[in-house]
C-alpha cells in the first residue's frame, strides 16, 4: 500500500485548501485591475472618466495625509491592515478542519468530529447505563469534553467517566491526539428538569 | 480532496495580505503623524512626476496621449487579470476515471482498464444494504500519479466510526480479490444534515 500517497490524501482531507478565500481575493484583484485599465483606456481615447481620471487618482493618493476627514483615512487604513492580517493568518495558519484521522485500519480513515462525538457518547451511555441524551460529548481538534448527567440517585465519579472516555478514544487511535475533559452535571429530577 | 495547488492559494493570500497590511498601516500613520505625512507626500509626488515624465517622453507621436508607458501599465494590469484567471481555472481537478490499469503484456492479452464506475458501483451497492450507512459516494482521484479510491460515507448517528472503517476495509479487500490488485483507499466518514435528520439506529435488533 502506497503510504505516502494515502498520508497526503489524509492531510488534504484534514486541512482546508483555502480555495474560497483565494478565489475571493483573486476576483477582487482582477476586478480592480480591469477597472484601472478601463479608466486608463478612457483617458487615452479622450472619453470622460467613469469615476476618476488616472492623473486625478494619483494626485488624490499623494494628498491622502491631508484628506478630510482625517478619521476616515485612519479608519480606512486600519481596516485595510486588519483585512491584511486576516489574509496573512489564513495564509500561514494551519487551517485544520474539524476532522481526525483514525489509524489501525488497512485503509486510510478520516472522520468528522461530529461522528466521533456521537459514537463516543453512545459508547459511554451504554457503559454507564444511562438514558439517551444523558451524555453529551464535544470533540475539538485537541480535546474532548464529556458531560454526564446522572439519573436521580445515581452516583458517577468523574475519574471513571474520564477513564472510560479515554479507553474508548484510545481504540480509535486518533491523530492529532486528544485530551479528555470530564464534567458531571447535576442530576435531573423525575420530570427531566434541572433541580 | 482534489488536486488544487494549496501552496498557490496560500501564496496569493500571503502576498495580498502583506500588501494590505503595509498600505493600510502606512496610510493610517501618514494621516496621524506629520513626519510620515511629509515623507508620504514627497515620495508619492516624486513618483507621480516620474510617471508623467515617462508618459510624456515615451509618446508614440506628438499628437496623442498614448505612450509606451501607458501601454506597459495596461500590459501589467492585463497580466494580473490573466494570472488570476489562470489560478482560478486550475482549481480543483485531479479526478480520475480509472481505478487501475494493467498494461498490455506479451501474447494475446491487451491492456486492461478497470473504470471508476465499476468500483463505485461495487462499493456503493455493497454499502446500500447496510442499515447504519445512510449514503455513500465513491470518487477515483489521482494523487501524485497514483489512482486512489476516495470513499465518502455518511453513517447514522451513534454508529462507531471503527465499525464503518472495518466494513469499508473488508469491501476494499473484496475489491482487491475481484480486481487482483490492491487499490489505495481513503475513507471519509462524514456527519451531515442527513445523519442529523435520520433516526439513530433502532434499539430493537
Amino acid at each position: 500500500m502506497s503510504n505516502s500517497v494515502l498520508n497526503r490524501g489524509v492531510r488534504r482531507e484534514t486541512h482546508s485548501p483555502r480555495t474560497v478565500a483565494a478565489v475571493a481575493v483573486l476576483v477582487v484583484l482582477a476586478a480592480a485591475a480591469v477597472f484601472v485599465g478601463i479608466e486608463i483606456v478612457r483617458w487615452l481615447t479622450g472619453l470622460g472618466p467613469l469615476l476618476v481620471t488616472p492623473g486625478d487618482g494619483l494626485n488624490a493618493l499623494a494628498q491622502l495625509p491631508d484628506a478630510e476627514p482625517q478619521g476616515a483615512v485612519v479608519a480606512g487604513g486600519a481596516i485595510a491592515a486588519l483585512l491584511g492580517l486576516v489574509l496573512v493568518w489564513l495564509a500561514i495558519g494551519p487551517g485544520r478542519r474539524p476532522r481526525h484521522a483514525l489509524s489501525g485500519h488497512p485503509i486510510a480513515v478520516v472522520c468528522d468530529n461530529g461522528v466521533l462525538a456521537s459514537a463516543i457518547a453512545e459508547q459511554l451511555r451504554r457503559s454507564l447505563d444511562l438514558a439517551p441524551g444523558a451524555v453529551v460529548v464535544g470533540v475539538g481538534s485537541r480535546s474532548i469534553d464529556v458531560t454526564v448527567r446522572p439519573a436521580p440517585g445515581q452516583n458517577i465519579e468523574k475519574d471513571r467517566v474520564r477513564a472510560l472516555a479515554a479507553e474508548e478514544i484510545d481504540r480509535y487511535e486518533l491523530s492529532p491526539g486528544v485530551k479528555v475533559h470530564a464534567r458531571i452535571a447535576k442530576p435531573a429530577d423525575e420530570e427531566g428538569r434541572d433541580r | 480532496m482534489n488536486a488544487t495547488h494549496r501552496g498557490v492559494n496560500r501564496t496569493v493570500l500571503l502576498v495580498v495580505g502583506v500588501v494590505l497590511i503595509a498600505g493600510g498601516a502606512v496610510a493610517a500613520a501618514a494621516a496621524l503623524v506629520p513626519d510620515i505625512a511629509s515623507v508620504w507626500r514627497s515620495a508619492t509626488e516624486s513618483s507621480v512626476r516620474w510617471m508623467r515624465d515617462a508618459a510624456t517622453a515615451s509618446r508614440l507621436t506628438e499628437a496623442t496621449p498614448v505612450s509606451w508607458f501607458a501601454i506597459a501599465v495596461l500590459a501589467a494590469l492585463l497580466a494580473i487579470v490573466v494570472v488570476a484567471v489562470i489560478i482560478v481555472a486550475r482549481l480543483g481537478g485531479g479526478r480520475s476515471s480509472t481505478v487501475l490499469r494493467e498494461e498490455a503484456r506479451d501474447g494475446a492479452q491487451g491492456a486492461v482498464t478497470i473504470g471508476h464506475g465499476f468500483a463505485a458501483d461495487a462499493l456503493t451497492g455493497a454499502l446500500a444494504n447496510r442499515s447504519e450507512i445512510l449514503s455513500s459516494r465513491v470518487a477515483a482521484r489521482k494523487v501524485r500519479g497514483v489512482d486512489v479510491l476516495h470513499v465518502k460515507v455518511t453513517p447514522r448517528q451513534r454508529t462507531s466510526p471503527r465499525d464503518v472503517a472495518e466494513l469499508v476495509g473488508q469491501l476494499a479487500d473484496n475489491l482487491a480479490v475481484l480486481t487482483g490488485r490492491e487499490t489505495p483507499m481513503l475513507l471519509s466518514i462524514r456527519s451531515g444534515i442527513r445523519s442529523r435528520v435520520a433516526a439513530s439506529e433502532s434499539r430493537v435488533r
